[in-house]
């Protein structure tokens, strides 16, 4: 056991280190959500004043999904770094050591985890600068943080899934493509009172949904209400969920 | 120092049969003492790395017995890899992080103490004579320098045991000769090498005793001299020439063999 949470350490420290390296990689994440951030908040602001509308700026609506966004385009890079190790050979270098193939896992999503925080933290001192605010306050935040750095988990290990099954990074990477319809397919945008029927029927089936409506209940409306619960238990689902056919995924790759 | 009386590997009967049907390896058996420098020759699609695979059950085996140590393989993993080190045909290095660094980290997970990882590192690198880029990113050294730096940190947790999948492939002569000579020292200090290689002059240069590979059987087997002898050859090429085939139709065949972490094609 002393073993197994050494190597998890030790695995987590190299596997954080790709975070920054190289540096650039680093600003990427960034760029979308802040992007679409500004240009929305700009240019949709109006909406704010549409009747059914919540009673907040349409900058403190988004701002849960800028953050959402900024761990959900990053998070998918576990399996991409996995393929990674597998194709240059330094996978089989780690399966040919008396490690813990657990601690393999564990660590990739730690550095998952730790990337999340980090990103996280970015984007609310940005949306903070930019003069959102969190009626939740510091303990909201946390909440915010908990919920989505299990999401982050859980979106890594959909890529890690892709990673071990295909060992192919161009169909790691072409995982992307999934994020907008997970992203635009909630009520990311509008409220669901607003939102056609149909569109507010595809939203309630989406989790990422109610991710989306936990973090913004936090920012928005307060501890009342049902919604952070709901976005645990999508997130926490999606991790459980995931994480068990990682593992399934990581035997039969060993087999 | 090992005790060239002692097998440390013993293969008996080791098959290996992809899905689909094709025979890699068909009920090879040898064994390799303690402390010798033992080749594993063969052409291309002949099964030798396939059969090196499975010696570290990087490759499952479809049937047979493999001892390494006294160790039967499937049920002692772990300790396994303990007493065995793998300079792979693939230098899988980690491309964003420095020499020292994989290595502290590869004895970190050998669970060795600071004191030896340092010990260690600083032993190897001079060895394989990296020790001024020590603190560059692997990504930035050239091919003869990659397969140094693996080489010594295959060795970081001071295996018994070395097995090299053709560790001079791809290498300009100055670099062949200097992985040459730590290999030489490497022996000379009592560690049991098991080499597969395409080229001939190496193993004759290296080799205590070689077994040559073919079609996923062994042809023949004995020490350099010996083979030469014994197949009236002047070189260990002329021998290789005279025990094996074209293997093109075989290692066509292997190629479609799945990897299991790389799907790449299978060599040797």
């Amino acid at each position: 056991m002393d073993t197994f949470f050494s190597d998890w350490y030790y695995l987590s420290i190299r596997n954080i280190k790709l975070i920054w390296r190289p540096l650039m990689a680093l600003l990427p994440p960034f760029f979308m959500p802040i992007f679409f951030f500004a240009v929305n908040s700009l240019s949709l602001s109006a909406l704010a004043k549409v009747p059914g509308f919540p009673d907040v700026s349409y900058k403190d609506f988004i701002a849960p999904v800028a953050m959402f966004t900024a761990i959900f385009f990053s998070a998918g890079n576990a399996g991409i770094e996995l393929v990674q190790d597998i194709q240059s050979g330094y996978f089989k270098k780690l399966i040919i050591m008396p490690i813990n193939r657990l601690a393999i896992v564990l660590a990739k999503l730690t550095e998952v985890a730790v990337q999340a925080l980090g990103q996280g933290l970015v984007m609310l001192i940005l949306l903070l600068l930019w003069g959102v605010h969190f009626k939740t306050g510091f303990l909201g935040i946390l909440t915010i943080f908990a919920i989505l750095v299990i999401f982050a988990m859980a979106w890594s290990c959909i890529s890690m899934i892709f990673a071990l099954r295909t060992q192919n990074a161009r169909l790691v990477q072409s995982m992307f493509i999934l994020v907008f319809p997970l992203l635009y397919l909630t009520t990311s945008q509008a409220p669901k009172s607003l939102l056609p029927h149909t569109f507010g029927v595809i939203t309630s089936y989406n989790p990422v949904t109610y991710i989306i409506e936990g973090i913004r209940t936090l920012t928005i409306n307060g501890w009342g209400g049902p919604d952070v619960g709901y976005a645990f238990l999508a997130a926490g689902g999606m991790f459980v969920v995931f994480v068990i056919i990682t593992m399934l995924s990581f035997r039969k790759a060993l087999k | 120092m090992g005790s060239k009386n002692t097998s440390i590997i013993q293969v008996k009967n080791l098959t290996k049969t992809y899905p689909g049907g094709t025979e890699a390896v068909r009920g090879i058996t040898f064994s390799v003492k303690d402390g010798e420098f033992y080749g594993f020759l063969g052409p291309n699609g002949a099964g030798k790395t396939t059969t090196i695979n499975m010696l570290v059950n990087l490759v499952k085996k479809t049937s047979g017995s493999v001892i390494i140590d006294g160790l039967k393989l499937e049920d002692n993993l772990d300790e396994i890899y303990k007493r065995v080190g793998f300079a792979m045909q693939e230098v899988g290095l980690d491309e964003v992080a420095t020499a020292r660094e994989m290595m502290q980290l590869h004895g970190r997970l050998y669970h060795m103490s600071k004191t030896d990882i340092d010990t260690q590192v600083a032993k190897l690198l001079k060895l394989v004579e990296l020790e001024k880029v020590a603190d560059k990113f692997t990504s930035t050294y050239s091919g003869g320098m990659r397969r140094r730096f693996d080489l010594a940190l295959s060795l970081i947790h001071k295996p018994k045991i070395l097995f090299l999948d053709e560790p001079t492939q791809g290498l300009d002569p100055h670099a062949r000769q200097l992985i040459w000579a730590h290999l030489r020292q490497l022996n000379k200090e009592g560690m049991t090498i098991f080499l597969t290689t395409h080229f001939m002059d190496e193993a004759q240069e290296l080799c205590d005793r070689i077994e040559i590979m073919d079609k996923g059987k062994i042809v023949t087997e004995g020490s350099p001299e010996e083979l030469m002898k014994k197949h009236n050859a002047k070189n260990m090429e002329e021998v290789f020439l005279k025990t094996t085939g074209s293997n093109l139709g075989n290692e066509e065949v292997n190629a479609n063999a799945p990897d299991p972490f790389t799907r790449s094609r299978q060599r040797g």
